[in-house]
C-alpha cells in the first residue's frame, strides 16, 4: 500500500486526548473521587485516504478514543483538529456539520440497527438528520446504489434487520455510514462479532470501499491479522497510551516496543513453519487503569524494565522515519 | 482394564435435535470422532456447527426437553455413556472428565469462595475431608498460577480478573486428576496475551498429567499451535478429521480449505482474502445432500442430491466430500 500519505495534509490531528471516568463519585466524596484513566494523552494524525489501525487489548482505551472523537463521550482534555477545526470545542451546530463528514461503523450488528425500521429507513436516516444532503426524490435510487455497493440487493431495502444474518447486517451498517459520503470512517471492531467464514467478506468490502472512495479510516480492532490487512499505519495502545505507531509493514516485521513484540508473538499462527518460533509469555495481566504503574505503564510486565522505567515516562520518539516508539530500551 | 491403545473417547454417529413448538433444530447430524489417551483433539467449527452441543452431550449436560439425542453412541473408556444410569455416570464422569467453559464468570458460583468451590469435588466424591480438601484447593490454585494462593482461596469469583477466573476453572476441572479434559472455547473471551498464558498452562498440565484434551474452538491458529488431531465440524457433522499437521497444510474438504484461505493472517502479507460466500446454514432448514454445497466452489448436482461418502485420502485422514481426493491433490 502506498506510504506517501504523509505528504498530504492531515484530515484529523489528535493531540493530548485524555478521557478520565470518575468512579465512586458520591456527593461528599466528589472532590476526592478516583478516576479510571481510560485514555491518557494520545496523539495521532490521519491523512486523506489513509487507514490508521488502532490495536490493543480490552480496556486499553481504543474504543474510548473512537467514542470521544465522535463526541459520544466528552473528552477530559486534549484537542482533535478536523481540517483545523477542534471537534472537542465545537458547538452543537458545528458538531453536526463535522459529524456529517465523519461516520461510524459499530461492532455489534445486532445492537446498532433499529429493529423497528426497514433497511431503507435505516440507510436514509442520515438524510433525515441532514435534510440538505440529498433531495428526497433521489433517496430511493441512492439507497439501491448503496445496497449494491455493499453487496446487497436493492429489494432488501423493504426488509427488517432481523431478516438478515450478522454479516449482512454489518453491510447495512456500512451502507448507512457511507450514505453521507463521509471523508472519514471510524470503525470500532467491525468484524469481531462475525463468524470466521463471514469476516473475510466484510474485510474485503471495507478494502473495496477504501480503494473506491479514498475515505480515511480509524480502524479499531483487537485482531492483529485483520488490522494488518486493512491499515496503512498502526498504533498500538496499552493502558490508555500509544506505545508504538508506524507503517504497518515495519511494525509487524520489526516491532520496537516490547509490548508490540509480545502482542504479535501471542497471536496464534496457522503457519506450521513458524511454529515454535519464540513466543513471549507476558507475566501477569494488565494493571487497573484506576491506578496505573508510574513511569512506563508496561514496566510491570516487561522483561526489559529497569529503574528508569518506573521513574520516567518514556515519550513517543521518532528516531526512525515515521516509526515512533515510547520505550527507554526500544529494539 | 481396557487396552491402553484403545481410544479413550469415541463419539459415533451422534445425532441431537432440539424441539421447540413445531420447529426441530438438528444441531448434530451424525458426528463421529475419537480421542486417544494423552492427546489433544481440536473440534473446530463456527457458531452453530454443533461443537459445543457435542461436548455437552459427552458430559450429559443437555436438558431434555428441549434436547433429544436421537441416535449414535458415545463410549468413554470402553463404557457406554448415554445408556448408563445418571447417578452412576455422574460419579464416574466427575472423576474422569473435567470441563472448562468459555464464560468463567457464569460457570463459577458467585456466593462461594473459589477455595470452597475447588475443594467441592473432593468432598462430593468422598475423596478427602473438608480441611484436607481446602489445602488441596490452595495447592491447585498455586499450580494454575494464581499468586498468593493461600489468601486468594478466600476470595469470591468477582474479585478475580477474566484470566484468573479461567485459571480457577481449570484448577477445579483438574482437581480429581481426570483422564480427559473438555475445554469449550477456553480462551475466546480473553485477550491475546492472556490467551497465550492460558493455552500454555493447559498444555503444561496436559503433559504433566498425561491427560487427553478435547479442545473446542473456532480459531484455526489455536488448532495449528496446540492440537494433535483435528475434527472439523460443519452443519452438525465432522466433515474432515486427521492429524492437525496433516490436515491444515493439506486439507481434503473444500470447507477446511476455504476457511484456511479466508482467514486474515498476521504473520504474512496477503493479497485480497478469498472469502467463503454466504453464511453458515440454519440448522432448522439444513441444505440437502452435503450441507456445505450452497457455499462450495466445487458443488455439483451430485452434492445437492446425496450426502457424500467419507473418503480416506491418507492414513488417518478422512474427509466427507465427493471430491475429497481432488481437493487433497490440489486439483
Amino acid at each position: 500500500m502506498d506510504a506517501n500519505a504523509q505528504t498530504t495534509a492531515a484530515i484529523i490531528e489528535v493531540r493530548g486526548l485524555t478521557k478520565h471516568f470518575p468512579i465512586g463519585a458520591g456527593l461528599k466524596l466528589r472532590q476526592k473521587a478516583a478516576v479510571i484513566r481510560a485514555v491518557d494523552g494520545v496523539d495521532f494524525a490521519i491523512h486523506k485516504g489513509e487507514t490508521l489501525g488502532l490495536v490493543g487489548e480490552s480496556g486499553c482505551g481504543k474504543s474510548t478514543v473512537a467514542r470521544t472523537l465522535m463526541r459520544l463521550e466528552e473528552p477530559t482534555a486534549g484537542e482533535a483538529r478536523f481540517h483545523g477545526e477542534d471537534i472537542f470545542s465545537a458547538g452543537d451546530a458545528r458538531l453536526k456539520l463535522i459529524r456529517r463528514r465523519i461516520q461510524m461503523v459499530f461492532q455489534d450488528p445486532y445492537a446498532s440497527l433499529n429493529p423497528r425500521m426497514r433497511v431503507a429507513q435505516i440507510i436514509a436516516e442520515p438524510w433525515v438528520i441532514h435534510p440538505d444532503a440529498l433531495p428526497r426524490s433521489e433517496w430511493a435510487a441512492r439507497i439501491a446504489e448503496l445496497l449494491q455497493s455493499v453487496g446487497l440487493l436493492p429489494e432488501h431495502a423493504q426488509r427488517y434487520p432481523h431478516e438478515f444474518s450478522g454479516g449482512q447486517r454489518q453491510r447495512i451498517g456500512i451502507a448507512r455510514a457511507l450514505a453521507l459520503n463521509p471523508e472519514m470512517l471510524v470503525c470500532d471492531e467491525p468484524v469481531s462479532a462475525l463468524d470466521v467464514s463471514v469476516q473475510a467478506q466484510v474485510v474485503n468490502l471495507l478494502e473495496k470501499i477504501q480503494a473506491n472512495s479514498h475515505v480515511a479510516c480509524l480502524f479499531i480492532a483487537h485482531d492483529l491479522a485483520v488490522v494488518r490487512h486493512l491499515s496503512h499505519r498502526i498504533a498500538v495502545m496499552y493502558l490508555g497510551r500509544i506505545v508504538e505507531i508506524g507503517p504497518v509493514d515495519r511494525v509487524y516485521r520489526a516491532p520496537r516496543h516490547p509490548y508490540t513484540k509480545a502482542l504479535l508473538s501471542a497471536q496464534p499462527r496457522i503457519d506450521f513453519a513458524q511454529n515454535g518460533s519464540e513466543r513471549i509469555l507476558l507475566k501477569g495481566e494488565v494493571p487497573s487503569p484506576a491506578n496505573p504503574p508510574s513511569g512506563c505503564r508496561f514496566r510491570t510486565r516487561c522483561w526489559k524494565a529497569q529503574a528508569i522505567c518506573a521513574e520516567q515516562t518514556p515519550p513517543l520518539v521518532a528516531d526512525r522515519p515515521q516509526h515512533q516508539v515510547a520505550c527507554h530500551f526500544p529494539e | 482394564m481396557p487396552n491402553a491403545d484403545a481410544p479413550l473417547l469415541e463419539v459415533d454417529d451422534l445425532r441431537i435435535e432440539f424441539r421447540s413448538g413445531r420447529e426441530i433444530v438438528r444441531a448434530v447430524n451424525g458426528a463421529s470422532f475419537t480421542v486417544r489417551r494423552g492427546e489433544t483433539t481440536a473440534v473446530l467449527g463456527e457458531s452453530g456447527s454443533g461443537k459445543s452441543v457435542t461436548a455437552a452431550a459427552i458430559m450429559r449436560l443437555l436438558a431434555s426437553p428441549p434436547a433429544h439425542i436421537t441416535g449414535g453412541r458415545i463410549r468413554f473408556n470402553g463404557a457406554d455413556v448415554l445408556g448408563a444410569p445418571m447417578a452412576q455416570w455422574r460419579k464416574r464422569c466427575g472423576r474422569d472428565i473435567g470441563m472448562v467453559f468459555q464464560d468463567a464468570l457464569a460457570s463459577l458460583n458467585p456466593v462461594f469462595t473459589v477455595g470452597w468451590q475447588i475443594a467441592e469435588p473432593f468432598k462430593a466424591h468422598g475423596v478427602l475431608p473438608a480441611k484436607a480438601a481446602l489445602e488441596r484447593a490452595v495447592a491447585l490454585l498455586g499450580r494454575v498460577g494464581i499468586p498468593e494462593p493461600h489468601a486468594r482461596a478466600h476470595d469470591y469469583p468477582h474479585q478475580f480478573s477474566g484470566g484468573m477466573r479461567q485459571r480457577v476453572m481449570i484448577a477445579m476441572a483438574i482437581a480429581l486428576d481426570p483422564s480427559l479434559l473438555i475445554a469449550d472455547e477456553p480462551t475466546t473471551a480473553l485477550d491475546v496475551t492472556v490467551q497465550a498464558q492460558i493455552m500454555d498452562l493447559l498444555l503444561d498440565l496436559q503433559r504433566e498429567r498425561h491427560m487427553a484434551m478435547v479442545l473446542i474452538t473456532h480459531d484455526l491458529g489455536v488448532v495449528a499451535e496446540v492440537a494433535d488431531r483435528v475434527a472439523v465440524m460443519y452443519g452438525g457433522r465432522v466433515v474432515e478429521s486427521g492429524l492437525a499437521r496433516d490436515v491444515l497444510p493439506r486439507p481434503a474438504h473444500p470447507y477446511t480449505l476455504a476457511l484456511l484461505e479466508s482467514v486474515p493472517r498476521s504473520d504474512i502479507e496477503q493479497q485480497q482474502l478469498n472469502p467463503i460466500v454466504g453464511s453458515p446454514p440454519n440448522m432448522a432448514t439444513l441444505p440437502s445432500g452435503c450441507a456445505f454445497h450452497p457455499r462450495c466452489r466445487r458443488a455439483t448436482s451430485e452434492c445437492r442430491a446425496a450426502r457424500p461418502p467419507t473418503v480416506k485420502v491418507a492414513p488417518g485422514h478422512h474427509a466427507e466430500c465427493f471430491y475429497a481426493q481432488q481437493v487433497f491433490d490440489g486439483r
